[in-house]
């Protein structure tokens, strides 16, 4: 118990009159890969956008403790420079602000809270060209706009390289796996994958079984009305892939 | 506090009153009669034009050119035009306004309203005696006529060869209770490229102004690429009349940097005359504070088959001011036309105002005109998206407001030109961004 990167302790959060979280618990420790499954509207999401500090989320009452620190006191941009990371479900456009740049502003801005001096350009172009080779991602993607333009997945091979660029502590990915084809779903699992080390968690919100079984989790927790209603191990997610949500949503 | 002692309330807009005004006119002329150089420009032009000046008074409330422009200083303001002044003390306090050199770029530099031939290079297309270029005026650009009655000197240039030319206009603080008028004259010959960049900084205080009058004929078949950047500083009041005529298969290409000033107010007229002639307009205006930055841009469609194509964009943060009225008109004449006008203002302030008006005025039939005007605040989810990467509010607001204007921006050539703009725009939103710039031009 505490040894968890992440410790989520008796969370309830409401957004506008709905409370959308309630009550949960998850302890995710270094070295491990847990999934979040459930049905749509139960709350997956949500809990990406709280962790991640999304405006919007009011939090009630729980605690969410990162690495020892309160996590819920940091802003976002603090979350992010400390090693947190979230994978969008629908990453947005930014035409105009091309990728590399903001790659290397993201990048340095986490190397000079950990007191690091930024980042060489020529150092920066050969790693982030070797991670794009990763997610088979053309090298023109680099001078044009952030996700203009990018078809859904391309889009999420771009959430994923982000990610190995930054190589984050925690990393939340909702529903990478979502409007993905087979082979668009390997590339993602396979950057997933490169990631997975000792110090290292990641989160996996998804609603289906089928990147679980390319990403292999340590534990599978299924989120129902906002709680955790089953947790186990990888067959879970294989039993709910067989039998549906509905017996536990009765459950619940 | 009794009635007597309330302090009376700020006149709004355009309400100060014309005999005031007039007068000051009057007295501008009895101080200015000893400075005016009638070689440059004819008695007869500068009692003309002061005389439609006087009859054209202010503008009135009512009136839809002048409905935005903050003109309340007008009442106090000085309008007679500096007296000489001694060189050396004056070009010290240019200097340090003068921006870096663009390789290949010939330089003039004129300190509030004269040519300082000190900080300036040859340049052989400057014909001081060459025919004075006094474009009619309309009460769109009424305070033209001031510069036409008082302008101290000219850069009135006749270029019959490819030309790169930088011309600064600077005004120094020293000159608080007078007025700068710079003035451009330009005659483009048939056929000749012409690169163009035109500045405008310094600083007025409260009780100066200063006066720009820019007109240029680009002859058929030539080409412009013209810069203007407006980097006065914030306590500068500057009126602004630009008058450009485009001849037949001339190309202008025009972009616009209003970035300082305390108040700035632009009317600009291009008219297409000549079959063939294209105007591209890029127009970027940036204000903060409680600063109020008006345009007011015409473009005449007179030849068969011109073709005009605008940009604006504008971004008003705290109190700010934003204004552009953006008219087309296309005449009988102008049969075959195209037009497009995209406005667009972006509001990063509780108490920022931004009015775009594009209109289109169409007397023929077989044209193309297209037109669009939004204003809205910065995308949220653009703005969590930034932060969940690690930018924090302010850089991710600057990168956002700088993506917003790069699409009138991106486009600029030569690319010395483009890479002057970017840097600007991204100095006055203040940012890491200029950096990059510096280090990566593309």
């Amino acid at each position: 118990m505490t040894t968890a990167l992440l410790s989520i302790r008796d969370l309830h959060v409401r957004v506008g009159e709905r409370e959308v979280l309630r009550g949960i618990n998850l302890d995710l420790p270094a070295g491990q890969v847990h999934a979040i499954m459930g049905p749509n509207g139960s709350g997956k999401s949500s809990l990406s956008h709280v962790l991640a500090g999304k405006p919007g989320y009011e939090v009630l009452s729980g605690s969410v403790t990162y690495g020892g620190q309160d996590l819920l006191a940091l802003a976002p941009e603090q979350r992010a420079r400390a090693g947190l990371f979230l994978g969008f479900q629908y990453p947005v456009e930014i035409p105009g602000v091309n990728n590399a740049y903001l790659l290397r502003a993201a990048l340095n801005a986490a190397r000079r809270e950990r007191g690091e001096s930024e980042i060489d350009a020529f150092d920066f172009l050969t790693l982030v060209k070797e991670r794009m080779a990763l997610m088979k991602m053309d090298e023109s993607f680099l001078s044009r706009g952030v996700n203009e333009g990018f078809s859904g997945g391309e889009k999420k091979r771009n959430e994923i390289l982000q990610m190995l660029v930054l190589e984050p502590r925690v990393a939340i990915l909702d529903e990478t796996d979502s409007g993905l084809d087979i082979d668009a779903l390997k590339v993602v699992a396979t950057g997933i994958n490169t990631l997975r080390s000792p110090e290292r968690a990641i989160l996996l919100v998804t609603h289906y079984q089928r990147l679980l079984d390319h990403v292999v989790p340590d534990a599978v927790h299924v989120l129902v009305g906002g709680r955790i209603v089953r947790s186990g191990g990888a067959e879970l997610a294989r039993e709910l892939e067989a039998r549906g949500y509905d017996w536990l949503l009765e459950a619940a | 506090m009794n009635a007597a002692t309330a302090p009376r309330p700020a006149p709004p807009p355009g309400s100060m009153s014309n005999a005031a005004y007039e007068q000051r006119l009057r007295d501008a002329v009895m101080d200015a009669a000893p400075v005016l150089n009638s070689r440059l420009l004819p008695v007869s032009v500068r009692s003309a034009a002061l005389n439609r000046a006087l009859a054209a008074g202010l503008p009135q409330l009512r009136d839809d050119l002048w409905r935005y422009a903050d003109l309340r200083y007008l009442g106090s303001a000085a309008l007679a035009p500096v007296a000489p002044e001694p060189a050396e003390s004056l070009q010290g306090a240019i200097l340090p306004l003068l921006p870096p050199r663009i390789e290949g770029f010939t330089r003039l530099v004129y300190g509030n309203g004269r040519l300082q031939a000190a900080l300036s290079d040859a340049c052989d297309a400057l014909q001081p005696s060459a025919l004075p270029l006094v474009p009619e005026r309309t009460r769109h650009e009424r305070f033209g006529w001031l510069n036409d009655a008082f302008a101290t000197d000219i850069a009135r240039l006749v270029v019959a060869q490819p030309l790169k030319l930088e011309v600064i206009f600077a005004a120094t603080p020293g000159t608080t209770r007078q007025a700068v008028y710079p003035r451009l004259e330009l005659q483009l010959a048939p056929g000749t490229p012409l690169v163009l960049v035109e500045r405008h900084l310094g600083s007025t205080g409260a009780e100066g102004t200063i006066n720009a009058a820019i007109q240029i004929h680009a002859g058929a078949g030539s080409q412009v690429q013209h810069l203007r950047w407006q980097g006065l500083a914030t306590d500068a009041q500057f009126l602004d009349t630009v008058q450009l005529a485009v001849d037949r298969d001339a190309r202008y290409a025009l972009t616009q940097l209003s970035m300082g000033a305390r108040t700035a107010r632009t009317s600009l007229r291009a008219a297409l005359f000549g079959a063939g002639a294209q105007f591209d307009l890029r127009a970027v205006a940036l204000a903060a504070g409680r600063r109020t930055l008006d345009h007011s841009l015409l473009v005449d469609h007179l030849g068969r088959h011109t073709a005009s194509n605008q940009v604006f964009r504008a971004i008003a943060r705290g109190q700010a001011h934003i204004a552009c009225r953006s008219r087309v008109e296309i005449a009988t004449s102008a049969a075959g036309a195209s037009s497009q006008q995209s406005l667009k203002g972006l509001l990063d302030g509780a108490g920022a105002e931004i009015d775009l008006r594009p209109q289109l005025e169409i007397h023929t039939d077989e044209v193309r005109a297209s037109h669009g005007a939004t204003t809205g605040a910065l995308d949220p989810a653009m703005q969590f998206y930034l932060h969940s990467r690690g930018l924090d509010a302010d850089t991710a607001r600057a990168l956002l407001e700088w993506a917003f204007l790069e699409d009138a921006l991106a486009g600029i050539e030569p690319a010395a030109l483009r890479l002057a703009a970017e840097r600007g725009a991204a100095a006055a939103l203040g940012s890491a961004i200029a950096g990059e710039l510096v280090e990566e031009p593309r």
